[in-house]
């Protein structure tokens, strides 16, 4: 019944490993919820519905705006605070495969199951956008061109990654440490 | 002695790997020098077509490249601030102590070093070419220049000629720009070890086939040798917008069994090229530094070129064709004095990589001695560049640095990981292993 959590800003990992690794390995990434952020946003919202209530009751605005406003700040409320992600979890299975699951906050769970035979090997890798640099843990699946990304909404930081993989690694049967760097290039004379 | 420092060096450019060049190559040869003594070197550049992402080379020479696109001659669009995201990242996630830019027209390059200014990393920048001043598009490089350049903290430029030509067009102070020559891979350029035939002369010339090295000289050059000298042949290797020309040329004098034209030669096949002639001709307009003329030496041929690089291995000639011509034939009568193999020694000795990568760390260190800075000092460098441009290079400054504080609130640095550092070790059957070397402050799990 080994619980070990590690947690930061907006993650928390739970391992729950209640049934032993052989049978059945849980690792959950969970977002943390943001109570400045919640706060910010509302009042926020507050000041421009007042702002807007000021305009028609005392300056003569029109109705039509204000009833805009409150429309806006609807749909600004919801965009902001809406987390549609609660959690992702990676269920390791060694007999049978991994289950991957995203629960959303509305309550619906999209689950997707990878058979055992079908990954090669789990990766950690670095992802680099225009604007920042990440690292991700994905699949070689057998079969397919594209890796196969384990959490598909989530971005948690390497050191919640690094023990899902070595559990992944260890199920999988694939060696846990990097592979081997290709020579890709001469190395000048001495 | 004092103990040496290990640097932890981004080295910033358009111009890299896959792209085939002397800024590339001379990037890649340091980086691998200077992961033999023993610094982290990581590089950076833009992605080429679907190489985007981290790339490894050997020796663990990591290379980021970054999805965006080039948007003229590989240079990638210039945004002023919509590099700093990407580049604070890697400079805090890769724990860098030195930016090391390349090449006055990378747009990258001159965006990085701004960056790293602001967020005060020291900065070096290597100048690789030389530039005019007269027409329309130098004169805004120019300036563009002396914004980089008014607050790097060392400079190297590659001859005295480029030294005097950057030290010109920045109005950097001479004593902050180190000459430091570029070298040659004096193992892969060997002579043959048998000398072709001396009855029929070979001269070699491969180069980019357009206007800067001088191609549309080899029009007027080769006719004209081919006429006086009936024993001589030319090898022609390279391709560019001028091939056209030398084609016509070709066609014109009915020089199709003595001008023998190659196409693009891979850089892994030149000195198998270059080993089949006797003589090389270089004809470029301008280069701060001739590595092709290296390469040339290196494997045991004469050289002929026009004034680029003086030494005693070549026979200098104007950029004019009846004096290459008289160069060649100057050329050609002493030849048969030449010693490939002595040649090939001394160019072991003269030009060297690793020689490069220790002339390269003394100018770190001077480098990493530099005060640390203030916003308003380092401002007041800027006002100095001119009555216009230095409040506008102010103004550029300043609005970097509010978008640095900005990004310092949205995303702080403890969210950024530092990314363990690699540890080659080669294995017993030949193959480099890397091994993850995790410190145990940055990742407390085993």
């Amino acid at each position: 019944m080994a619980e070990c959590c590690i947690s930061n800003k907006r993650y928390t990992y739970i391992h729950d490993n209640k049934w032993g690794s052989e049978a059945a390995d849980m690792h959950h990434i969970v977002v943390r919820k943001s109570r400045t952020k919640g706060f910010l946003v509302y009042l926020s919202a507050l000041l421009v519905l007042a702002n807007a209530f000021h305009l028609f009751l005392v300056k003569d605005g029109s109705i039509a705006i204000t009833f805009w406003t409150f429309g806006l700040n609807v749909v600004l409320v919801k965009l902001l605070l809406q987390k549609p992600v609660e959690k992702e979890s990676v269920i390791v299975m060694p007999a049978f495969g991994v289950q991957l699951e995203t629960h959303y906050a509305s309550g619906k769970i999209i689950r997707r199951f990878v058979p055992i035979d079908r990954i090669l090997k789990p990766v950690l890798l670095e992802c680099v956008t225009p604007v920042t640099c990440y690292w991700s843990l994905s699949f070689i699946v057998r079969g397919e061109a594209k890796l196969m990304l384990v959490f598909k909404e989530l971005r948690p930081p390497v050191k919640m990654l690094v023990p899902i993989w070595k559990a992944l690694c260890a199920a999988t049967g694939s060696e846990g440490s990097l592979d081997t760097l290709t020579d890709d290039g001469p190395t000048p004379g001495t | 002695m004092a103990e040496r420092r290990r640097h932890r060096i981004l080295m910033v450019s358009d111009f890299f790997y896959p792209n085939f060049g002397g800024v590339e190559n001379h990037i890649y040869y340091l980086s691998q020098c200077l992961l033999k003594l023993g610094h982290k070197v990581v590089v950076m550049t833009h992605a080429y077509g679907n190489r985007s992402g981290v790339r490894y080379m050997t020796g663990g020479l990591k290379v980021y490249y970054v999805p965006w696109k080039p948007f003229l001659m590989q240079n990638t669009l210039p945004t002023f601030y919509g590099t700093l995201p990407i580049i604070r990242n890697i400079l805090i996630r890769e724990n860098i102590s030195l930016v090391h830019g390349h090449q006055a027209f990378s747009t990258l390059c001159h965006e990085a070093l701004m960056h790293a200014r602001t967020m005060g990393y020291k900065v070096v920048f290597t100048d690789h070419s030389l530039y005019g001043f007269a027409d329309v598009g130098s004169i805004h490089m120019n300036k563009v220049l002396q914004f980089t350049l008014a607050d790097v903290s060392q400079a190297i430029c590659v001859s005295h000629t480029s030294k005097e030509n950057t030290v010109l067009r920045s109005g950097l102070p001479p004593a902050k720009v180190f000459v430091i020559p570029n070298a040659v891979d004096t193992a892969m350029f060997k002579p043959a070890p048998e000398r072709p035939s001396v009855n029929e002369i070979v001269i070699v010339v491969i180069s980019r086939l357009v206007y800067r090295k001088g191609a549309d000289l080899l029009v007027e050059v080769i006719p004209e040798v081919c006429r006086i000298f009936p024993n001589v042949r030319f090898i022609v290797g390279g391709d560019g917008p001028k091939r056209v020309r030398l084609e016509e040329m070709r066609e014109k004098h009915s020089l199709q069994d003595r001008v023998e034209m190659l196409g693009a030669v891979p850089h892994a096949r030149v000195r198998s090229v270059l080993i089949s002639g006797h003589i090389f001709l270089n004809s470029s307009l301008t280069e701060a530094f001739c590595i092709a003329i290296l390469e040339a030496a290196s494997c045991g041929l004469l050289t002929v070129s026009t004034r680029v690089l003086p030494d005693d291995m070549v026979v200098l000639a104007e950029p004019d064709p009846s004096d290459m011509v008289q160069a060649i034939k100057k050329a050609i009568s002493i030849l048969p004095e030449i010693n490939a193999q002595a040649m090939h020694n001394r160019m072991k000795k003269l030009y060297n990589w690793h020689d490069v990568a220790k002339r390269t760390e003394i100018v770190y260190d001077r480098a990493l001695k530099c005060a640390n800075q203030s916003l308003l000092e380092r401002l007041s460098r800027y006002l100095s560049c001119g009555a216009w441009a230095g409040k506008l290079f102010c103004v550029v400054m300043i609005i970097d640095f509010l978008f640095w504080r900005l990004l310092q609130l949205w995303q702080p640095a403890e969210d950024i990981e530092a990314v363990p550092d690699i540890v080659l070790s080669h294995g017993e059957d030949e193959r480099n292993v890397a091994e993850l070397k995790v410190s145990s402050e940055d990742h407390g799990l085993r």
